[in-house]
């Protein structure tokens, strides 16, 4: 990635005009709170982002970027608001300076320019966790399990890896719920042609045994194989075909038969029982308003969840985090799983209800084209009313919200009004009144609507067919995905749980030598448990000091970035990460940056300036490494105080056995610190 | 310290996985062009949309 040469930041958050050089080495801001240490921080992010974390993190309300990044005095003014930094990257061996103003904080301007240099920026860009602040820090550590799995996600881009999880998933399952509907009309066309040939099985030799008894009243030769393109009516003349009349009497008033059976089922007192508790589990989901809420919410964070995939709302296009929203629906539907499992079971004992009302509705329809086929007036009005009611009640059905909507139309399922009844009746005595036709007539119906249902059945069953190798497919595919993401991400959380134990027990090595740690990855969440003085393995927050914790944190982090980015993790801010941690402890995390991280520059800011002094003498910070904030006012912003390397200058007196001078060296210290 | 990570690995961790995804299909049997469809989709064009998925599984989109 890239190493920090200066800054110079201007009219941005509460600095008005400063330059600090890093010469891209590591660097510490000291000062008291409030003397401008944060604005620093915030402008290395900027340059290097186009954002400023804790102006548009959780909880920030009406604070921006464009209004709030720029010192008050120029709030009216953002292109006033600019930083630029020099940077060297390593890996291409190349300087350049970058600058960015807040009036447009998504353009960098970079000199000089070409398409590796851009490509660094550009994954420097997508790489905000080089800041770390304490906040952040303490989040890795005391968080639920949930949300440091968001936390650890988010710094990993595991987001990307969890994206792909879900639309895998939902292929998988919707392709699994085509497969479901299609076969409803498999089923369907079965029927109907075992209706049409008088079988109770369907096989290829009953159909052939059916076809071949019509065609030999018609001295049609015996059809020996069915295969794929066989027509049962094959040598039946067009002329012959004719001469049949345009209602086949026998089918028909088997297809009559069919229809009463199903309404029958309907309305019959098995199905009525079955409907009873459906209403009661239903309305007491209704009648509470707030598992009623709980159920309409839940839909809608689903929703919402499955169309969260551009970069802003599709209404209002204001600019989201999708990881940021995807992450708060998913909190917010695990905290309705008990709602939506009610719903889920309840809609599975509706769907045999609505393959009901689909079966009765294609039914009746076939009934309405022989009505329009017979030359006597038969009024089906009622009926065909009734089929399209099916299809409405199902879709309602189907649809479950609102659920007051929902138990009604369950309540009158089983009533079928009479007219329906009384209309096929009427079907019913006018075929009957048809005359019979001969037995030659009777064959060449038979066959030619046999051979239409075969078609029917032969479409429907290719399609079943077509889906279920897809469906298969999208299977194979979403498991293999989860099992190899689930491999490759426990392989890296033992790599840096392993590396996190070794940095951690390097800065503690006086009082936890034996310390190791856990980082148990499952679905949706990270469980990170240390060991405690060998008494067992507890959250971090649990037994261990507050400065422990911190620096956990820091180690969790460090073991994070250098897995994420190799050889690439040049740079990072910690800003103000070890606020809890003892001196000794300090001087221990300087030897392990310096030892562990020599080709990583950090920038660091601390309002102690024993921790600074501690850098320095531990080599982590050179000479001149450091800036001091002696104060900060809003008209001029951070003022400076050079210590001329004021601690070197008193362990020179000290090596010189001037005790006396070093001790009046380190007052002036603190005395012009304090103020 | 008694573990220092191999820091010449740089590649992000959603790459290392779908490259691993994409080495497990092939190993399975999986048709080189469905393959390479996904490959282009995941690692090319970086593109994680169910739109996207569905194309690259199914060879077009279908209104599934």
């Amino acid at each position: 990635m890239i190493q920090v040469d200066s800054i110079t930041i201007k009219e941005f958050r509460g600095i008005r005009d400063l330059t600090l050089n890093f010469n891209g080495k590591s660097f510490a801001i000291c000062g008291p709170n409030g003397t401008g240490k944060s604005g620093v921080v915030d402008a290395l992010e900027f340059v290097l982002t186009g954002n400023i974390s804790r102006l548009s993190g959780e909880g920030r309300g009406e604070i921006s970027l464009k209004q709030h990044a720029p010192h008050v005095d120029k709030r009216d003014n953002p292109g006033h608001a600019l930083v630029s930094a020099k940077l060297t990257i390593p890996s291409l061996k190349k300087s350049v300076t970058i600058e960015r103003s807040v009036k447009t904080p998504g353009t960098l301007k970079v000199t000089p320019s070409d398409t590796e240099i851009a490509k660094v920026l550009s994954h420097v860009e997508a790489h905000p966790e080089v800041v770390l602040s304490r906040r952040e820090l303490i989040r890795y550590v005391l968080a639920t399990p949930g949300k440091r799995n968001e936390e650890v996600q988010a710094l990993l881009h595991l987001d990307q890896i969890e994206q792909v999880r879900a639309n895998l998933q939902k292929i998988a399952n919707s392709t699994d719920k085509q497969l479901k509907a299609l076969e409803l009309p498999l089923n369907a066309a079965r029927d109907n042609l075992m209706r049409a040939l008088s079988i109770a099985e369907l096989s290829a030799e009953n159909i052939l045994s059916s076809a071949n008894k019509q065609r030999g009243i018609l001295e049609l030769p015996n059809i020996v194989e069915l295969a794929a393109t066989t027509s049962l009516k094959d040598g039946l003349t067009a002329q012959a075909q004719r001469k049949s009349q345009s209602i086949a009497k026998s089918q028909a008033l088997s297809d009559i038969t069919a229809v009463r059976e199903i309404l029958d089922e309907m309305s019959g007192e098995p199905t009525k029982a079955k409907i009873k508790p459906i209403i009661e589990d239903a309305s007491s989901l209704a009648n509470d308003p707030t598992l009623a809420s709980g159920v309409t919410k839940e839909n809608f964070y689903r929703v919402g969840l499955s169309v969260i995939e551009t970069e802003a709302c599709p209404f209002c296009e204001t600019e989201w985090d999708i990881a940021t929203l995807k992450s708060r629906a998913e909190t917010k539907l695990r905290n309705l799983a008990e709602i939506a499992g009610r719903r889920k079971a309840l809609e599975g004992k509706i769907k045999p209800l609505t393959e009901l009302l689909r079966k009765a509705g294609a039914a009746i329809n076939v009934l309405a084209r022989y009505s329009a086929a017979t030359t006597l007036p038969v009024d089906m009005e009622a009926a065909v009313k009734f089929a399209a009611s099916c299809q409405s009640v199902t879709r309602t059905l189907e649809a479950f919200l609102p659920i007051t909507k929902t138990v009604d139309t369950l309540k009158m399922l089983s009533d079928v009004p009479p007219d329906v009844g009384e209309a096929i009746s009427s079907l019913e005595k006018t075929i009957a009144a048809l005359p019979d036709p001969s037995k030659q007539d009777a064959a060449r119906d038979i066959l030619t609507i046999s051979q239409e249902r075969l078609e029917v059945w032969r479409e429907a069953k290719r399609n079943l067919k077509s889906t279920q190798v897809k469906a298969l497919l999208a299977r194979r595919i979403f498991e293999t995905y989860g099992k190899t993401s689930d491999r490759v991400l426990t392989e890296l959380y033992a790599t840096v749980q392993n590396d996190f134990s070794a940095l951690y027990k390097a800065i503690n090595h006086t009082d936890e030598k034996s310390f190791t740690a856990k980082l148990v990855p499952s679905l949706g969440k990270l469980g990170f448990d240390v060991n405690f003085y060998d008494r067992g393995f507890f959250p971090p927050g649990a037994y261990h000091s507050e400065g422990h914790q911190d620096g956990m944190g820091l180690c969790l982090y460090l073991a994070l970035m250098r897995h994420l980015h190799g050889k690439g993790f040049t740079f990072a801010v910690l800003d103000d990460v070890l606020m809890s941690v003892d001196a000794g402890h300090r001087r221990e995390v300087c030897g392990l940056l310096k030892r562990e991280f020599p080709n990583t520059q950090f920038v660091m800011t601390t309002h102690d300036p024993i921790w600074m002094r501690h850098m320095k003498t531990e080599g982590l910070i050179s000479g001149r490494g450091a800036v001091q904030f002696r104060a900060w006012d809003v008209n001029q912003g951070p003022t400076q105080w050079d210590d001329r390397d004021v601690w070197k200058e008193a362990d020179d007196y000290l090596q010189k056995n001037d005790v006396r001078s070093a001790r009046v060296q380190r007052q002036l210290f603190f005395t012009i610190s304090d103020n | 310290m008694e573990s220092s990570p191999n820091s010449t690995e740089n590649v992000d961790v959603p790459t290392q996985v779908f490259e691993a995804f994409l080495k497990s299909i092939q190993a399975a049997g999986e048709d080189a062009e469905l393959v390479a469809r996904l490959r282009k989709t995941l690692m090319e064009e970086r593109s994680f949309s169910e739109a996207a998925m569905k194309m690259a599984i199914f060879g077009h989109n279908p209104s599934l």
